[in-house]
């Protein structure tokens, strides 16, 4: 935006993921006891940490031609050629924003727990430092230790004060995910004696030409999929439902919301920007799988009697759109795919705050037979509810509108036939949150019992309100999104558009 | 070749340890001692405390001479002199210059290998100082420092009956170690079983020797018979090259030799020991057993291979033999696979990691196989990786059994069941076992996550891409067995919330083993140069 500017010499990007790990480390020295206390320092912190974050946004310029900003460089084991690199650009600013919006509105959502208190808000802002890290490192392998980082703390955190199979939900996903990594692992080390540089640093690696076309082909594969397993593409995507379920409130909020686009964030950072060739050549089948995502998950989301389990999956089949997005390969696709991460991760963040905290908290109950006329007694919840809802089925003037129209724009231009079909999604989302939005909030009332239930606090309502408020305005003014995007992912389409029209084709 | 008087400061920490050793036991077997129990848990706590303080005395010696982390400037008429000047001394015998005799290298390498022997002893003397022992505490001592003088001269060994003797010397110790408690069930058949399976294979190692001294022999008295060492391992080196390298007898010498060193190494199939073992002995020699002994198996095993056999390095292909690296490569593949599946279903802790140790003796066979690359850059750059993944070993290996031992002195079990709410009975604890069990499950950004990497960079970089994915595979089921241990100390319900104190010594011990795993894991070049020093000696 290059709204405001700000002192060169203090090193922001770092003081974005310290400021989560700070206040971790306090959490950890506190008496247990203090929980009050212990609830403050991590709001505190983590509103700080979406203070800087946002300041970095406003001072980002993308008009520049230099696309990374915010540089900061720190030998680290340089014989290696593994550095401490941190930078921003258009495709990893939202990514921030929305990671900081999250875990604000988690922190507020996570006022009701009681059970191990410390542990858990430590745990919780580990979690999402690692996220930041992930969005700010521009060094593979530094990329790599934030991201095991942010997904490990997953493990406790569901097994401890999760819910419904929770030990189950807590060892499938952090298996599927540390396959992902291994995958990963292996790309990593591929990538690093096949070049001739030696080096870690993506900005060097994503150089066009450094990698023979085989190499590109043979180990895209375990790069990309390593991080797919993480955005939960079909087939491996049957870690996710389970673990949003499991998951307390704001783990899944912040799982579903940021956690997943990690994922996402990864195929395009590093699969696609270093092996453009070895990209080009798989689009199809990823495509394909992609298309199976977003209208399979749709399909199964419609079946689900467990609200939890529609909204996760909804959340595959949403990220099944992202990940088209990435397969279309284009501008406009990429652009629409980022855009998707963001709009996705604030209107599923609302989703699980609704029905994790809002819901399930007071009825005890997230089946869709005992609820019903919820409105009545809680028309704020409802009401966001719906807000989400209408932007995740792509209405216009909301955030999830413009994501999508881009997505199926690029995969038009890419593959048209997929792009039809996957149309197929949009009436089945909107069909299965028009039926939740009535099961649940309207309806006839099935447990009298309901009329009493406690009202929303404080919390709530300010979490209600920030994650709406940033759904209306992306949808009215979507321009402060996709500019930076389109400015940042511009040579990612390019270099794939230059690597050549190689690829498989339909026969 | 003949023995120096200037050679004795080079062998100094070896004469330490000797000394030290014959301290411990002389000073508890000559003093009177009461009968009374209280006098018994004096007895041992000065054995103890005096094996401490000198292998720490010793520790500091060591690091001194190898000049790693300074060099003593030249005496300049301050009051200070005396110290430097001692100083100076010490550090003339510091690395480099031939091996003494051509049989006793004093290089980096050795010099590593030695600092880390030297620390496992000490933090494993300390673990059992917290450990209620009180039978006979000068013998168990004076073995301690035997097995880690024993292991010292192991990994600076460069000629066949040295290395011989002192892989004798520390195994002969643990094995007296291993049955220490005699009044227990399992420590004796530990013991018994150890002594059974290292007293073959020591016997495997010595035909290998002899079939490879023969080799040497006959070679040399075709070459014109001049008179020669024929034991030393530079000298298998002059002659394994070319067509004799593929001379069925020296092949079969090798074979033998890997063979007898993969007992001590515990790789599948020579294994078989290591889960009653581990479990049976006493948890402080566990704790030393599993890190100190199988590093310096490790060292050997690569100073022997590297040096008496570079002509038949081969490649680690597993569909054809073709020299030492393809037979590490099938042992890798073999040991990482059942290592980690038979980790899978176990309920005791102890036999768990075990099996998880027997798993990361397959990954660190990768580091080795880069020898199949003729670029020194990559042989240095694996045998780094050998090193700092054996010192991280370890180091984690150490703190998370001295862990174990811990439980077992406090609850009186240490099945998986009797961890569970230990966040509840003791958090510190919990939480340092958190830390080690993830990085042996090499998450980042702990150091085991570093040595995990290294190592597969390294065998990719061998060209063993299969077995690198097949590894890479694995430590996603290891992963599985550890979260294991995180599910019980953190999310099953406690069979009782009684508080319980880690003694203080342990504790002092377990806390420094996990500061440096994170250390380590944050700020890995504290000892990447110092070991890339090392690793280019050896490699040259």
């Amino acid at each position: 935006m290059n709204l405001i500017d700000l002192p060169a010499n203090v090193p922001w990007l770092s003081l974005i993921w310290l400021s989560l790990v700070i206040p971790t480390v306090i959490i950890a020295l506190m008496k247990p006891e203090r929980k009050e206390e212990i609830r403050i320092i991590g709001a505190v912190f983590s509103f700080i940490s979406l203070a800087l974050t946002l300041l970095v946004y406003l001072a980002y310029d993308y008009r520049s031609p230099e696309k990374f900003q915010f540089l900061e460089e720190i030998p680290w084991l340089p014989e290696l050629g593994i550095n401490y690199i941190l930078g921003v650009d258009g495709i990893s600013l939202p990514m921030l924003l929305l990671n900081g919006i999250v875990i604000f509105t988690g922190a507020l959502i996570s006022w009701n727990i009681e059970d191990r208190a410390r542990e858990y808000w430590a745990l919780l802002l580990l979690l999402a430092a690692g996220v930041y890290g992930v969005f700010v490192s521009l060094d593979l392998f530094l990329l790599f230790i934030f991201y095991e980082l942010a997904v490990l703390p997953m493990y406790l955190l569901i097994g401890i004060w999760g819910s419904t199979r929770k030990e189950y939900g807590a060892m499938k996903l952090t298996l599927y995910l540390m396959g992902g990594s291994a995958f990963i692992i292996l790309g990593m080390v591929a990538v690093y004696f096949s070049g001739t540089l030696r080096t870690f640093d993506m900005r060097l690696l994503a150089q066009s030409a450094l990698f023979p076309r085989d190499v590109q082909i043979i180990f895209f594969v375990p790069l990309f999929l390593g991080f797919a397993v993480l955005a939960g593409m079909f087939p491996f995507h049957t870690w996710s439902p389970t673990g949003h379920v499991a998951a307390p409130t704001a783990v899944s909020m912040l799982h579903a919301g940021v956690l997943m686009k990690l994922g996402a964030y990864g195929c395009m950072r590093v699969a696609m920007w270093i092996f453009p060739e070895g990209a080009n050549y798989w689009l199809l089948p990823i495509a394909i799988a992609t298309l199976i995502n977003a209208v399979y998950g749709a399909t199964i989301a419609m079946t689900q009697r467990d609200f939890k389990f529609m909204i996760g999956y909804s959340s595959v089949s949403h990220m099944g759109l992202t990940l088209m997005g990435l397969a279309a390969a284009n501008t406009i696709g990429m652009t629409g795919a980022v855009l998707q991460m963001f709009a996705h991760g604030v209107m599923t963040a609302l989703f699980f705050a609704v029905v994790g905290r809002m819901v399930y908290d007071r009825t005890h109950t997230r089946q869709f037979p005992e609820l019903g006329g919820l409105f009545s007694v809680m028309p704020f919840a409802a009401i966001v509810f719906i807000i989400a809802g209408l932007s995740s089925m792509g209405m216009p003037g909301l955030a999830g509108f413009w994501a999508e129209f881009n997505i199926f724009m690029g995969m038009w231009q890419r593959f048209p036939l997929i792009a039809v079909l996957a149309g197929v999604s949009i009436p089945i989302t909107a069909g299965y949150i028009l039926i939740a939005v009535y099961r649940v909030f309207f309806g006839e009332m099935k447990n009298p019992e309901f009329r009493h239930l406690p009202g929303l606090t404080v919390q709530e309502y300010v979490a209600g309100v920030i994650l709406v408020a940033v759904l209306i305005i992306s949808g009215i003014y979507p321009a402060y999104l996709t500019e930076p995007i389109e400015a940042s992912v511009q040579p990612i389409a390019e270099a794939l558009a230059r690597a050549g029209t190689l690829g498989m084709r339909f026969p | 070749m003949s023995f120096q008087i200037t050679d004795i400061p080079r062998i100094l920490p070896e004469l330490m340890l000797l000394l030290l050793g014959l301290l411990v036991l002389g000073s508890d077997v000559l003093t009177r001692w009461g009968r009374g129990p209280e006098a018994q848990l004096e007895r041992a706590k000065e054995a103890g405390q005096l094996t401490a303080v000198g292998l720490g005395l010793v520790f500091i010696v060591g690091l001194v001479q190898s000049r790693f982390l300074f060099i003593v400037p030249d005496p300049s008429g301050g009051p200070l002199d005396v110290l430097l000047t001692l100083g100076r001394n010490l550090q003339a015998g510091g690395p480099g210059g031939s091996p003494i005799l051509g049989a006793f290298a004093t290089d980096e390498f050795t010099m590593v290998a030695r600092l880390t022997f030297i620390g496992a002893a000490f933090l494993t003397s300390l673990l059992a100082m917290g450990y209620r022992l009180t039978a006979n505490p000068g013998e168990f001592y004076g073995l301690l420092i035997f097995s880690t003088l024993g292991m010292s001269i192991m990994a600076a060994a460069t000629e066949f009956i040295l290395a011989y003797l002192a892989l004798e010397l520390s195994s002969i110790s643990l094995y007296v170690l291993a049955g220490y408690f005699r009044e227990s069930e399992r420590s004796p058949e530990a013991g018994l079983k150890y002594f059974l399976f290292g007293s073959l294979s020591s016997a495997i190692f010595l035909y290998g020797i002899s079939l490879i001294y023969g080799f040497v022999a006959s070679e040399n008295q075709k070459a014109g018979g001049t008179p020669i060492v024929a034991t030393l391992f530079a000298e298998v080196g002059r002659f394994a090259t070319g067509d004799a390298a593929s001379s069925p007898l020296l092949i079969l010498g090798m074979l033998f030799i890997i063979a007898g060193l993969g007992y001590k190494i515990s790789v599948v199939p020579f294994h078989t020991w290591a889960p009653d073992v581990y479990q049976g002995a006493p948890p402080p020699v566990t704790a030393f057993l599993s890190t100190a002994s199988k590093a310096a198996g490790f060292l050997l095993l690569y100073r022997l291979l590297t040096t008496a056999f570079p002509g038949a390095v081969g490649t680690p292909r597993l569909e054809e033999f073709n020299g030492w690296t393809s037979v590490l490569a099938i042992l890798a593949l073999v040991t990482v696979i059942v290592g980690n599946l038979a980790a899978l279903p176990q309920t005791n802790a102890r036999r768990l990691l075990a099996y998880s140790s027997i798993g990361h003796a397959g990954f660190l066979l990768l580091a080795v196989l880069i020898w199949s690359s003729t670029s020194p850059v990559d042989r240095t750059f694996g045998t780094a990786a050998l090193i700092y993944y054996l010192i991280v070993y370890t180091l984690t290996n150490l703190g998370s059994f001295g862990v174990l031992a811990v439980l077992t002195n406090a609850l009186g079990s240490d099945d998986l069941s009797a961890m569970q709410g230990l966040w509840r009975r003791n958090m510190p604890l919990t939480l340092m076992m958190t830390i080690l069990v993830l990085s042996l499950a090499g998450i980042p950004p702990l150091a085991g996550f570093w040595a995990k990497f290294f190592v597969f960079m390294a065998g990719y970089q061998a060209g063993a891409v299969p077995l690198v994915t097949i590894a890479v595979i694995m430590t996603v089921v290891s992963l599985y067995y550890y979260l294991r241990f995180l599910k019980a100390m953190w999310i099953l319900p406690a069979p009782e919330d009684t508080p319980f104190k880690t003694p203080p010594v342990a504790n002092a011990a377990i806390i420094a083993s996990t500061a440096l795993v994170v250390l380590l894991g944050l700020l890995p070049n504290l000892i990447w140069g110092t070991i890339s020093s090392a690793a280019s000696v050896a490699a040259r």
